[in-house]
């Protein structure tokens, strides 16, 4: 997966339909049930069926980068809209980024562990235009950060939806909550979808079930 | 390769499940366990502790629709409505699956127009009243009861959460947000921890915990754990008018829940076959006779079917009632009951076990 290098400013690329967006090369990725012997709870293992688990099984994935800030585009096809919580049995759509927060080879399915945490870019349909960085160092131990590099920008039509995340390549600031992207170098990435009309939140979604390799052009 | 691969998948499994079962068996832990007997035939349906939850526990936003502690009219539906329908719980100690009740179900907080009356000049035309058209609310069905006249029924039955010694939230909990304290077995949510993804009301067979749409977590009964650690038993048995909501450790020989459940065997947890071993019990309620097609008495069979009451505190319930009536036949003979006298209260504070501190002795919680 390449990240690309364009002259685009932030406030062009952080628009999900911004023209520009269609210049940068659209990764298709197939998605999969989280397997439910990885749910850290007896409780969703014994009253979920894997295969109902990860309605969406398509996501296309867009990265690019402008020398100072990065941008990832996911886009997939959702016919239900599902924003805000309205009722306790309502849950909203969501969409994750996953990369190693120091390098390393962490398990992707296990959300890293003790020794290689993980960092997550996390946005929420009901969050609107809020993102949150969240740590996690294995199964059901994400934490968000107070402070928050993200920006996030999500639309939803045609019964899909468009999420964009930027963030600064480097956070020198946070170096222990977020991972430290360089142009010229590259990164172990993967996604996760939360389809809201399904029920999906915590570990029960879709995701990417191995690392893809993204690399930043120069 | 692929067979190596599946071979190691499943040793993985097998260690994460391990590794989840010891994180469990740590947060179910505990050393002694508080408990509450509540006497069914004293309850009055005031609504008094249920106010005195409200009262002190969720005013805050966002907890305008949740009633911690509620009194229902048996039979009926409950709160929220037909939660006992909602699965949860466990199975020959597999976890079962639950629904999770709407709004509606455990009843809005409804609007009035408070203003309109008291402030609006209407006084005197316009009644007060909710605004919309509610269908439902948290004491809907009060006193409608079963059975056909002159043989109807009813009685009360407060909840709180349970207290379980095996939590089925807390099992749920992809996060171990939920655990028992050390020191009292009281259920607690760590709303550090506490993301709100609401498995823990799924998996809870008495749909005793509520989500807060502000603050996007779970909340529920916290056995007023404030209190009890300053030695205040908790509000809605220190509010209680009827004296029927005993308060103290399972384990305390002295104290009259050890007695009413243990010794004397008088007091049974409602719905046990969910498998959480809840730590609130109830003396089932002692029938009124039936009456007849001619309208006489007829003393061989209770107003209240003896099957339902089997439903909601199981086969024990009769060994309980007859223990019940043998010793009123005893005091109405002229002799002493243990039992009777301890379900009386003659003393208001023998109900509080260890926990009779005057809560005016207590820092007003900073709001």
């Amino acid at each position: 997966m390449i990240c690309k290098k364009v002259a685009v400013a932030r406030e062009q690329l952080i628009d999900p339909v911004a023209a520009e967006w269609k210049n940068v090369p659209a990764e298709p990725l197939k998605m999969d049930a989280t397997p439910l012997a990885n749910q850290p709870s007896e409780y969703i293992k014994a009253s979920r069926d894997e295969k109902q688990i990860g309605k969406i099984r398509n996501l296309l994935v867009q990265a690019a980068h402008n020398g100072s800030d990065i941008f990832f585009r996911l886009t997939w096809e959702d016919e239900s809209q599902n924003v805000d919580i309205t009722d306790n049995n309502l849950f909203p759509d969501g969409c994750g980024i996953l990369m190693p927060l120091n390098g390393g080879d962490p398990p992707i399915d296990e959300m890293g562990s003790k020794d290689w945490p993980v960092n997550a870019w996390f946005w929420r349909a009901d969050f609107k235009d809020v993102a949150r960085n969240t740590i996690a160092r294995g199964l059901g131990t994400t934490q968000f950060s107070k402070q928050c590099p993200i920006q996030v920008k999500s639309t939803w039509g045609n019964a899909a939806w468009a999420v964009v995340f930027a963030r600064p390549l480097a956070v020198p600031q946070q170096q222990s909550e977020t991972v430290q992207l360089e142009a010229g170098k590259s990164v172990k990435i993967g996604f996760a979808i939360w389809e809201g009309s399904n029920g999906e939140r915590a570990g029960v979604k879709s995701f990417s079930k191995e690392w893809r390799e993204l690399a930043l052009e120069i | 390769m692929a067979e190596v691969s599946e071979q190691q998948k499943q040793q993985r499994a097998k260690e994460l499940a391990s590794e989840l079962k010891s994180q469990k068996a740590l947060l179910k832990k505990s050393k002694r366990q508080l408990a509450m007997v509540f006497d069914l035939n004293k309850c009055l349906g005031c609504q008094t502790c249920t106010i005195a939850c409200k009262t002190l526990w969720t005013r805050d936003e966002g907890m305008e629709y949740m009633w911690w502690a509620t009194v229902n009219t048996q039979p009926g539906k409950g709160t929220p409505r037909d939660w006992e329908k909602m699965g949860g719980g466990f199975r020959d100690e597999e976890p079962q699956a639950g629904k999770l009740p709407t709004r509606r179900d455990f009843g809005e907080a409804w609007d009035f127009n408070y203003d309109e009356v008291f402030y609006g000049g209407k006084g005197n035309s316009v009644h007060l009243q909710p605004s919309g058209d509610p269908d439902w609310g948290p004491n809907w069905d009060e006193d409608q009861g079963g059975g056909q006249y002159p043989n109807s029924f009813y009685f009360y039955l407060p909840r709180i959460c349970n207290h379980c010694t095996n939590p089925a939230c807390l099992e749920a909990c992809p996060r171990n947000a939920i655990y028992k304290r050390e020191e009292d077995g009281i259920v607690v949510i760590s709303e550090e921890r506490c993301k709100g993804y609401r498995f823990c009301t799924e998996a809870c067979p008495y749909k005793k915990i509520y989500f807060n749409h502000v603050r996007q977590l779970s909340q529920k009964c916290i056995f007023c754990y404030p209190r009890i650690e300053k030695g205040v038993a908790t509000a809605c048995a220190r509010q209680c008018p009827g004296r029927l909501r005993f308060v103290g450790y399972l384990d305390d020989e002295n104290g009259p829940i050890h007695k009413l459940v243990k010794q004397w065997k008088v007091a049974l947890p409602l719905h046990a076959e969910h498998g959480t071993q809840p730590n609130v019990y109830y003396v089932p309620p002692i029938s009124p006779p039936r009456f007849d097609a001619d309208g006489n008495i007829d003393e061989s069979k209770p107003r209240i079917p003896t099957d339902y009451l089997k439903y909601l505190f199981g086969p024990d319930v009769e060994q309980v009632l007859a223990t019940l009536k043998s010793e009123m036949a005893k005091t109405k003979a002229g002799g002493k009951s243990e039992i009777l006298d301890t379900l009386i209260v003659y003393e208001w504070k023998s109900l509080f076990g260890p926990f009779t501190k005057d809560p005016a002795t207590l820092e007003p919680r900073k709001v």
